[in-house]
């Protein structure tokens, strides 16, 4: 499977270097083929170790250089001391997590700060695409259908906001990209954005 | 930046093969870890491919507990079987040998050649027996630095093991942190649980319970043999997974048994060949010696296990398989996890295969094409 837009498929990657500061300890939860990480790598100079279940993920890091560790993602979290990592960063894989919020909660304990990045469900065209076609988004980085794809739990910027809120989660910066991930935007993100990432901490 | 694959490169693969084992000497005491030395140090070993001018494209092997210095080529183009790990290592093989020199000894305490219990003392004319000196995972590692020494490699490209070859990797990596450019542990541990040991200890009581045995004074033709067999059985079962035997036996029966006890099923005359064929092979005083260094590993002691791996400096890959119940995937994950936590640069990887703890020894191209990355990355 070859991404026809490999741009949008490193959509927060610009985002989140912006963010990390030199040299810091970064997680990648979900990290793929290691392709964030070796880019925050080169630009910079952060110690990176990422995470995925997935072997075939787990050989392109290695020829990429970058520490991973195959498993599951909540198995590694309970192995790290409070602020392990300066940085634990979730790039479009909260959605696939079986708890959610358990899972963000660990992030936060083992990070100094989290970075969540995620498609917007509540943006106009995915909505569109469910009330007039009665079917969901396919993308570029989404290409496969329902049958072939990962379970998901798909969420809009709003929804994400208020968890944030009830749990006391403090957002430090946030950016919302526009339909084609690229501009960024900040008027009625939960209808416009078409992706969101978010600088997190715990409020204590 | 492209996210898409280039599938490794593959260079026309060949064999290394006919070889030729060589003998390390050293005419100085060894001194042992636990106390005692032997006045000379023997290790017996092969290599394949060419030391570079550098000398700085060695790897080192380290073979599991019965395995030997032989891990690739041949003796005699009659010979049918190659070394151990001859899918591994060979021209445009993993471990490439038109690139790296790659380096495999027989350990020390074993019985292929090196210095060990069935070994001869200089100093008496007759075998050491149970005078050898008690033995540890990183004596072994010390005599191999000796024999890398002997060869005027400073620093090796890469230590790579298996097993108890896992274990020495670690030690390498421990004791040698300036000496080691990367290292691969596969299906290892940080130490042996308690069921292991409890396997190992039920090997070992076969072995000195049985009369041939007395008290390690054995001759070559009255030794322990009964009891070297059936600890190879019961070690042999731990080896494999229950999957891998079901499918490769069932219970697929002999047509011949007559007697209630002859062999009836295709899994007994299996475990009771590899028993016997192993008597031929090992001797019942290295499996005691080499069986008791592995209990007594122990990466945890003597504070913690991020204590012990915070020297290392080395790149490492640990690699687990899901059918190991022997030294099983979260005793590999633990290892990394530690280094993680340390900052280290490691990686963990994990393969579904079914050949239980023998995994690693099993033709698998995910695991060529990992060990190929890791060593080129």
């Amino acid at each position: 499977m070859h991404p026809k837009n490999p741009k949008k498929r490193q959509a927060d990657f610009q985002v989140i270097a912006r963010w990390v500061n030199k040299g810091e300890r970064v997680l990648d939860l979900g990290c793929g083929r290691g392709v964030l990480l070796e880019y925050l790598k080169q630009t910079k100079g952060v110690y990176g170790v990422g995470v995925d279940i997935d072997f075939d993920k787990i050989l392109s890091c290695v020829k990429r250089g970058v520490p991973v560790y195959q498993g599951d993602v909540n198995e590694v979290l309970a192995s790290f001391q409070d602020n392990a990592f300066d940085r634990v960063i979730f790039s479009r894989t909260v959605e696939q997590f079986d708890a959610p919020d358990a899972t963000l909660r660990e992030g936060l304990r083992v990070g100094k700060r989290v970075t969540v990045g995620f498609v917007n469900h509540g943006f106009w065209k995915n909505r569109l695409n469910k009330a007039v076609w009665g079917r969901r988004t396919v993308n570029e980085v989404y290409p496969n259908p329902w049958h072939a794809s990962m379970p998901a739990n798909p969420f809009s910027v709003a929804e994400f906001e208020d968890y944030c809120q009830i749990k006391e989660i403090s957002i430090g910066k946030r950016v919302y990209l526009a339909g084609d991930w690229r501009s960024e935007g900040t008027l009625f993100p939960n209808l416009l954005a078409g992706y969101a990432i978010y600088d997190l901490a715990s409020s204590n | 930046m492209n996210d898409s694959e280039q599938t490794a490169q593959i260079s026309e693969e060949g064999e290394v093969g006919i070889v030729e084992y060589q003998d390390f000497v050293s005419t100085e005491p060894f001194h042992f870890e636990s106390g005692g030395s032997i006045p000379e140090l023997r290790l017996r070993y092969e290599t394949y491919g060419h030391l570079n001018e550098a000398k700085d494209n060695a790897i080192l092997i380290c073979h599991a507990l019965t395995g030997d210095h032989h891990c690739a080529g041949v003796y005699s183009m009659d010979e049918r079987k190659p070394g151990w790990w001859n899918f591994m290592i060979g021209p445009g093989k993993p471990i490439n040998t038109s690139e790296y020199f790659v380096i495999c000894s027989n350990a020390l305490g074993g019985c292929q050649g090196s210095s060990g219990p069935g070994s001869i003392n200089p100093e008496t004319g007759k075998p050491y027996n149970l005078d050898f000196p008690k033995l540890t995972v990183r004596d072994m590692v010390r005599a191999q630095s000796q024999l890398i020494d002997s060869l005027g490699i400073d620093r090796l490209h890469a230590v790579v093991g298996g097993s108890m070859g896992g274990m020495q990797t670690f030690q390498w990596a421990i004791d040698y942190p300036d000496r080691v450019g990367r290292y691969i542990a596969l299906a290892c541990a940080a130490r042996h649980n308690a069921q292991t040991i409890a396997f190992n200890d039920t090997g070992r009581q076969a072995i000195i319970t049985d009369p041939g045995w007395q008290n390690g004074n054995y001759t070559a033709e009255n030794g322990p043999d009964q009891g070297l067999a059936v600890a190879r059985m019961m070690a042999h079962i731990t080896y494999l997974s229950d999957v891998g035997l079901e499918h490769k036996f069932g219970r697929k029966r002999r047509a011949s048994a007559k007697e209630h006890f002859d062999i009836e099923f295709e899994v007994e005359s299996y475990l009771r060949y590899q028993g016997q064929s192993f008597v031929t092979r090992f001797d019942a005083n290295s499996y005691l010696y080499l069986t008791k260094a592995l209990d007594r590993f122990d990466l945890h002691a003597p504070e913690s296990l991020d204590d012990t791996l915070s020297g290392v400096t080395a790149p490492g890959l640990v690699v687990g398989f899901t059918s190991d119940w022997l030294y099983p995937p979260q005793g590999n994950r633990e290892l990394v996890e530690s280094l993680l936590r340390l900052g280290k640069d490691a990686s963990y990887a994990e393969l579904a295969m079914d050949y239980g703890h023998d995994s690693f020894l099993v033709r698998a191209p995910k695991l060529y094409d990992l060990i190929r990355r890791f060593l080129h990355r």
